[in-house]
């Protein structure tokens, strides 16, 4: 008598955490996705309900306190599987991605005042991959240098240096537009 | 001559700006940027290159599908999720490290392909076919992107699941229902010195469920036992204790170095109106005024709930009427900064100097309610523009607004309040503003604000946005004395046993007074806290018996105390109290011993009878077991006694609603 309510009970905890992470967080991991799949949407839809199908099988209590960062460390690890069996990613070396600099040229002088967040949103878009991921970990999603070191696997002091050199180059492009 | 020691790409320049330095590296980062007023200026570069950054981003559009340029997509391999473990182990030389996925990935990719097609193939039978286009018709424009977003249907397969069903049935409160929340609390019983000669409790001075219990008698429902918190509702009233560096009242001689101190003690002891047999001991602090013009400049991040749940006359359009007037107080050095959370959260106003007000009224204006509450993402928000704008040995606050349904959010409510936790570190401090009715998670908001070494009151008018942040606008935001916790020591030779009224969800462990990593209470410039004991004394009949069987084995030394003719024989009690500079990590101590001369009720102070009458108020609503003989009428007597010059008319109030609360104790 006692087997049935315990048994639905379980299933019911375990339903409403996975759900919540749905609701909480599906649209900040397709964003996060379909930037690491070069605009893929589709696939990245893939990747996050992969993600969150994984997610079901994780004990809550395990993954409690850093949900977040763990689901993002998965996305970021299917994004990769994905581009690697479709052989479209080039590995990077150590110390390669942060040399990289963007092919495209500076953006066009004429800026309009209301146009702004596009604007910056374009000089993002300039930055190398790396930096324009660590930047969105870090002011679109709100995750400490901590936090982003345990996604990336990059070290905290690595993310500090990415992180001040993308700072540092778009504010030079920033003040280089007239107000 | 200017010496550089600061290079423009010394990566500490952002970690700093971002408030991401650890304490010692900080203080050290700071003496170097003050002989460097290059790096100053950087620091304030990149402050504010973060802010339209994070603007820009908080509206950005899914990406669009870069056809030519898919062979640059790069991403280095990640880490082991299975290692995560919170921040634990050192995430240092990782990188560099040859990665390859390990086995288990296989393993769960194999179980998880197995399960997602079952699912796949229920979820497509039951997918309408129009909705595989949303996700890829994504609106173009920007703001009118952000709002859709929210309802991008993931549509994920759990949401439907055979597998997991019952999931429909415990699925949470709809739109109508009420849902809100209050959590369990049980009356203190009579203690025993002998047993537990300590007494420890945090001082506290939130006032949210005094304006909550009016809430519900004004529109006529008995409010829940567990929404009166009976120190609440007795700290809401001010008292007219004396600030320190003045005479202490009846004749308690307050120690030298308390002259020092950020509050003033003043005990009084008489007869406990509702049982007349036992004495009623009142603890009252008060805190060190700062007038307007004096306070340190203000650093203040507004962080609105401006989702769905928001949009009704009392709550969205009454939190812009309070805003109004607390920016209408501000000085022009001090700063404002307005961010928002919905289901995206995003910078309505960078910070910006009070001196333009003008903007910042307007910011205030254009708020609207729409979408769901993504309370975390907010948070971090709010406490990254604050630490950006930090200022030095000045007010830096973050205050929250929200009627607190966290409905959406990377957190559970244990991750939001850790959250809040570590963010409290950073020296920024919190105010949680609660507004509207419906779905109050007054627990959730109330255990934020402790943690977030901040206070807790709850908005139900104009007249209570009024007390909060105009009258008491210097408590509000000027906090004088953190971490500020209570041990009351009873002399068992004259006290049989006490009891401590209301507190009972701030209570101590004896242990915990003296560690300094204990978080309690905060105390705001001017403001006042009240604590009542009822004391049974030696000799007197118990009416009711404590929990315990006498012990056995243990022996009283404090008779012989009593009988010998040391000095502290004839005290009642000590109260011990510990606090910390706003700014220190190391508290100071005081202590107060209290006689007790035999006072009647009668011959009380105003103040003392009218804290007695909101205290039996709160028992009598409580339906405590020790309310002892405790009628409204009682209570509306012994309030009309303490009425006292009643400044602000708050004590006269309180006698309406006493009137009004009749008719629901039937």
């Amino acid at each position: 008598m006692n087997i049935e309510p315990e048994k639905n009970h379980v299933g019911a905890d375990t339903s409403s955490f996975v759900q919540d992470a749905v609701a909480r967080h599906q649209t900040p991991l397709l964003h996060y996705a379909a930037r690491l799949l070069g605009g893929d949407v589709d696939r990245a839809r893939d990747v996050v309900q992969d993600t969150f199908v994984r997610l079901m099988a994780q004990p809550p209590e395990r993954i409690n306190g850093h949900l977040a960062e763990w689901l993002f460390t998965v996305c970021r690890n299917r994004s990769h599987d994905v581009l690697r069996k479709e052989g479209r990613m080039r590995r990077f070396e150590e110390g390669q991605a942060e040399r990289l600099t963007a092919a495209d040229p500076r953006p066009g002088r004429t800026m309009e005042r209301n146009e702004q967040h596009e604007a910056v949103l374009r000089l993002i878009g300039r930055l190398p991959h790396n930096q324009q991921e660590v930047v969105r970990l870090k002011f679109q999603n709100g995750f400490s240098y901590q936090e982003i070191s345990r996604i990336t696997s990059l070290s905290v002091t690595n993310v500090g240096f990415i992180l001040h050199t993308a700072l540092k180059s778009l504010r030079q492009q920033m003040t280089a537009q007239p107000d | 001559m200017a010496q550089h020691t600061i290079l423009p790409d010394d990566p500490r320049l952002t970690a700093y700006a971002l408030g991401e330095m650890e304490a010692v590296e900080r203080a050290e980062f700071e003496t170097q940027l003050q002989h460097d007023p290059v790096a100053r200026q950087a620091v304030a570069e990149i402050r504010a290159t973060v802010e339209s950054l994070t603007g820009a981003l908080a509206n950005e559009p899914l990406p669009e599908p870069a056809s030519r340029s898919l062979g640059n997509a790069a991403i280095i391999p990640g880490r082991d999720p299975r290692r995560l473990d919170g921040g634990l182990a050192s995430p240092d030389g990782i990188l560099g490290k040859k990665i390859s996925f390990p086995q288990f990935y296989y393993l769960v990719a194999g179980l998880a392909a197995a399960c997602f097609a079952v699912f796949f193939a229920y979820w497509d039978q039951h997918r309408p076919l129009h909705e595989v286009k949303k996700y890829v018709e994504m609106p173009q424009g920007e703001v009118k992107h952000r709002e859709e977003v929210g309802s991008i249907a993931m549509n994920l397969p759990v949401a439907e699941s055979a597998v997991l069903d019952g999931y429909e049935s415990s699925s949470p409160t709809s739109a109508t229902g009420n849902t809100e929340t209050y959590a369990f609390h049980r009356d203190s019983d009579f203690q025993k010195p002998s047993d537990n000669p300590l007494s420890t409790f945090s001082g506290d001075v939130d006032t949210a469920s005094y304006s909550n219990v009016r809430r519900f008698i004004m529109s006529g429902k008995r409010p829940p036992v567990d929404a009166v918190r009976i120190e609440e509702l007795v700290n809401y009233f001010p008292y007219g204790y004396a600030a320190p560096r003045t005479e202490a009242a009846n004749g308690v001689e307050l120690p030298v170095d308390s002259q020092r101190a950020p509050f003033a003690a003043h005990l009084e002891v008489a007869s406990a109106p509702w049982a007349p047999e036992h004495r009623l001991v009142r603890i009252g602090l008060k805190g060190r005024e700062v007038s307007e013009a004096t306070r340190p400049a203000a650093n203040l991040v507004f962080l609105l709930d401006v989702s769905g749940s928001m949009n009704e006359p009392k709550k969205l359009p009454l939190l812009k009427q309070s805003l109004r007037l607390l920016v209408d107080r501000l000085r022009s050095d001090d700063r404002v900064a307005i961010a928002v959370y919905a289901g995206a959260s995003g910078l309505a106003l960078p910070s910006t100097p009070a001196s333009h007000k003008a903007e910042i009224l307007e910011a205030i204006d254009r708020l609207e309610a729409s979408g769901s509450t993504n309370g975390a993402m907010g948070i971090q928000l709010a406490y990254d523009i604050a630490k950006a704008n930090f200022v030095q040995g000045g007010v830096n606050r973050v205050i929250l607004a929200t009627d607190g349904d966290f409905n959406v959010g990377p957190s559970s409510e244990g991750e939001l309040v850790r959250l809040i936790e570590e963010k409290a570190k950073s020296g920024v401090f919190l105010s949680v503003l609660g507004f509207g009715t419906g779905n109050i998670k007054d627990a959730t908001m109330e255990q934020l604000a402790d943690k977030g070494n901040g206070n807790y009151a709850y908005i139900d008018s104009l007249a209570e946005a009024r007390k909060t942040l105009v009258e008491q606008a210097g408590g509000t935001l000027v906090t004088i004395a953190k971490d500020v916790k209570l041990q009351v020591e009873f002399n068992p030779a004259l006290v049989q046993a006490y009891r401590l009224i209301g507190y009972e969800n701030r209570l101590l462990a004896k242990e915990d007074f003296n560690n300094d990593k204990v978080d309690a209470g905060e105390i705001g410039a001017g403001h006042t806290v009240t604590a009542l004991y009822e004391i049974v004394r030696v000799g007197e009949k118990m009416s009711e018996t404590p929990g315990v069987d006498p012990l056995k084995y243990q022996t009283t030394k404090a008779v012989a105390l009593a009988d010998g003719e040391g000095p502290a024989s004839k005290e009642l009690l000590t109260v011990k109290i510990r606090y910390k500079e706003p700014a220190g990590d190391v508290s100071s101590s005081l202590e107060f011993p209290l006689f007790d001369r035999g006072v009647r009720f009668a011959d009380a102070t105003p103040d003392f009878k009218f804290a007695s009458a909101v205290a039996a108020f709160g028992m009598v609503l409580r339906d405590s077991p020790h309310k002892g003989t405790s009628t409204l009428d009682d209570v509306e007597a012994w309030g009309r006694a303490g009425l006292g010059s009643d400044a602000g008319g708050y004590r006269s109030e309180f006698l309406g609603l006493v009137e009004r609360s009749r008719s629901l104790l039937q």
